[in-house]
């Protein structure tokens, strides 16, 4: 169990602007998906789910489990700007490996927030006692590549046309992995 | 965190246009881009940390990383590496931030193998990697209690260093 009494948090950017962070509740359903409609369909077609279908961010919003998957929702006056969210397995083999994924409002970029969202996410996966994060990047956004590298996340290998876009498209997914406290030790063995 | 006590602990901080800047620690020397009259403005005053942010940019903008460096001018930032990890080490203290301490063990351990003393090729790729480690520390510290990471060339002009219009953030 993670503890979350360090939220809400505060973050303060460069440019003065105040966020919140917390972890999304089952009311976050209407922000959230305002959020969304707010990312651009170029940027949505990189994204995993379908994020255009407000009944998908309702049924993540109903099966809510922190244990398995932890939103940490960026607020500012009101609105949702940032969502960065820490997934895990319970049991197997990758139980000790946590994937992040950060999704940034266009006017939210190059402001800091994702880099603070990583950030919280790597603390926490510390907490989690994971071994690594990993994270998988379209290598077009070389500004998240940049920010994850600037962070500890080591670039480990780039799978040339991986993965599709919801138009068909191919492009390359940088895998990326942040290891964490225990695993090099772990690795030696 | 600002010095209230004199170098010695006895007493209040005396300023001393010579001495130490009681806001960041460094020689007020150090602040020599912007002199206010006569009074020598500390720029880190009111920020967090302003001890190891003086300490990092000191490093970063000193003479060793520029091209007619000498010998000397390596030595003495690697003297002033390990004391700057040593002043995060302290801060660090009872914190629960294990990612920040492990970039901390990196920085001490890119430290030992850039000793430029030793007979090291890579003295210098070391002795940065370990300024860039101890950034980062303090960047978790910042972000801990909710402030933007330290940007270095916000305080360019200080150092008398120039500027790049370039910041690479997400």
């Amino acid at each position: 169990m993670l503890p979350l009494d360090r939220y809400p948090k505060e973050i303060t950017l460069r440019d003065g602007a105040c966020v919140t962070f917390r972890p999304m509740v089952r009311e976050d359903v209407a922000p959230l998906w305002d959020f969304f409609k707010r990312i651009s369909p170029e940027d949505r077609m990189y994204l995993r789910e379908d994020v255009a279908k407000r009944v998908e961010v309702e049924r993540w919003a109903r099966d809510l489990d922190y244990d398995a998957v932890l939103p940490i929702l960026a607020f500012c006056g009101g609105f949702v700007v940032g969502d960065a969210t820490l997934h895990r397995n319970r049991t197997g083999w990758k139980q000790r490996v946590g994937t992040v994924r950060i999704l940034i409002s266009p006017d939210f970029r190059h402001r800091g927030l994702g880099t603070a969202m990583i950030r919280e996410l790597r603390h926490l996966g510390e907490k989690a006692s994971l071994h690594y994060l990993l994270a998988e990047v379209i290598e077009e956004q070389q500004a998240a590549v940049r920010a994850f590298e600037k962070l500890g996340f080591e670039r480990m290998s780039v799978l040339r046309n991986y993965v599709n876009d919801q138009k068909g498209n191919l492009h390359n997914l940088v895998v990326l992995l942040y290891p964490m406290s225990d695993a090099d030790e772990e690795v030696l063995y | 965190m600002a010095r209230k006590t004199s170098r010695t602990g006895k007493g209040p901080f005396a300023p001393d246009p010579g001495g130490y800047c009681p806001t960041c620690g460094l020689e007020t020397g150090e602040h020599r881009g912007k002199p206010t009259g006569e009074k020598r403005a500390c720029p880190y005053e009111g920020l967090a940390y302003p001890e190891l942010r003086a300490g990092h940019d000191r490093i970063y903008f000193g003479p060793w990383r520029k091209m007619n460096a000498g010998p000397a001018d390596v030595v003495r930032a690697y003297n002033q590496i390990g004391r700057h990890l040593n002043s995060i080490e302290r801060v660090l203290g009872g914190l629960d931030l294990p990612a920040a301490r492990r970039d901390h063990l990196k920085a001490v351990e890119a430290c030992r193998l850039g000793d430029p003393r030793e007979d090291s090729q890579e003295a210098l790729r070391f002795m940065d990697n370990a300024l860039s480690y101890a950034h980062r520390v303090i960047d978790d510290l910042l972000h801990e209690r909710g402030f933007p990471s330290h940007a270095p060339m916000e305080f360019a002009e200080w150092y008398d260093a120039v500027e790049v219009p370039f910041r690479d953030e997400w």
